[in-house]
């Protein structure tokens, strides 16, 4: 819970006060966190594409949002991203579980995991690559940075960042 | 009655709140017809009417009109279960159905097989449902409209047929920031 509860006050200290997820187990306590409390949105959505549309909403009416996702989320809003998120030039926080990084136990996660970066780095999305407690301390400013450059950015948290935060 | 018309028959209401309109033809004939700092055309994202509508409605206070098309619905189905649990009371939903991709040549959807976008909607958890003719449009959408407790997602079967028409001229950031600006956030234009 200490890693969770890290995550999204710092989120919360760059500004992010709307959030959606896909979930993931990963991300499972970030979601108990944000579902008890009143001074943010906090939804669940079906896709991670609707989620994207639904973040470019939110930002035309002034909330900074965030959507929390599996990186196989990222191979599902391609489209949406680029032809709306980064048309309009829209900040919005994708905070990654980054599934099939080292302690993963599910072999399939694999194959998307060894080119999430690449997708990102060709969507020209900046990336915070999150892989102990420490790196968690530049989100505030990472988050901030989003509004600054008006670009979605990525947060990508590895397997054993997060595995053992219960 | 084509979608053409229809525009044509609610651009009072669509004037006097924001407006999310679908990419493609619909934006460029709504553009033609009555353009307004408060409509947000869409130049790409097909499918995302709907949901970019639901974020801006649960973000701010206005009221929202999101025009989708069925081909454009049929493509991002699971927005009617995320509008059916979470569409605040200042959300409206419409749908313009001809049945056909319009913007892509007519290719005929399966709302003109059989498919039910009134039946889906309903399934998916959609409270206020309305399928109604072209004609019963305006109607139907000004009483959703005046309507502060409901969402509405509104089925308005038409004709297929398009009009010549140009690209919308508008360059995104244009279309973002006079939106923002008609909301009160953008100061600086």
């Amino acid at each position: 819970m200490k890693i969770s509860k890290k995550i999204i006050d710092n989120l919360k200290k760059g500004g992010v006060d709307f959030y959606l997820s896909v979930p993931c187990k990963l991300l499972a306590n970030m979601i108990d966190i944000l579902e008890n409390d009143k001074d943010v949105y906090y939804s669940a959505v079906p896709r991670e594409e609707e989620g994207m549309g639904i973040c470019a909403g939110a930002f035309l009416g002034n909330k900074f949002p965030c959507i929390m996702m599996q990186n196989t989320g990222i191979g599902n809003s391609v489209n949406a991203i680029v032809s709306l998120l980064q048309l309009y030039q829209m900040p919005v926080v994708f905070l990654i579980s980054y599934r099939g990084t080292p302690g993963e136990p599910v072999g399939a996660q694999g194959g998307m995991a060894k080119i999430t970066e690449d997708i990102l780095e060709t969507l020209r999305i900046p990336m915070l690559h999150c892989s102990s407690e420490n790196d968690l301390d530049k989100i505030t400013t990472f988050s901030k940075h989003a509004k600054v450059i008006e670009s979605p950015v990525a947060i990508l948290c590895d397997f054993n960042l997060m595995k053992d935060d219960t | 009655m084509n979608r053409f018309d229809l525009l044509n028959k609610i651009q009072n209401i669509l004037r006097d709140n924001l407006v999310i309109c679908n990419i493609g033809l619909p934006s460029q004939e709504l553009y033609k017809i009555n353009d307004q700092p408060n409509f947000f055309y869409m130049l790409g994202s097909m499918g995302l009417s709907s949901s970019i509508g639901l974020g801006l409605s649960l973000s701010q206070t206005k009221q929202v009109i999101s025009i989708d098309g069925d081909g454009s619905v049929l493509m991002n189905m699971n927005t009617l279960a995320t509008i059916g649990n979470r569409a605040p009371s200042n959300y409206t939903l419409l749908i313009i159905d001809n049945g056909s991709y319009g913007s892509t040549g007519d290719q005929r959807t399966f709302t003109d097989e059989n498919t039910s976008l009134k039946d889906v909607a309903l399934g998916a958890g959609c409270k206020k449902v309305i399928e109604c003719s072209g004609e019963e449009t305006l109607n139907e959408l000004s009483k959703a409209i005046e309507d502060k407790n409901n969402s509405y997602v509104i089925i308005s079967k038409i004709n297929s047929g398009n009009v010549k028409i140009d690209p919308i001229p508008l360059n995104p950031i244009t279309i973002r920031d006079r939106f923002r600006k008609f909301i009160g956030i953008v100061k600086y234009l």
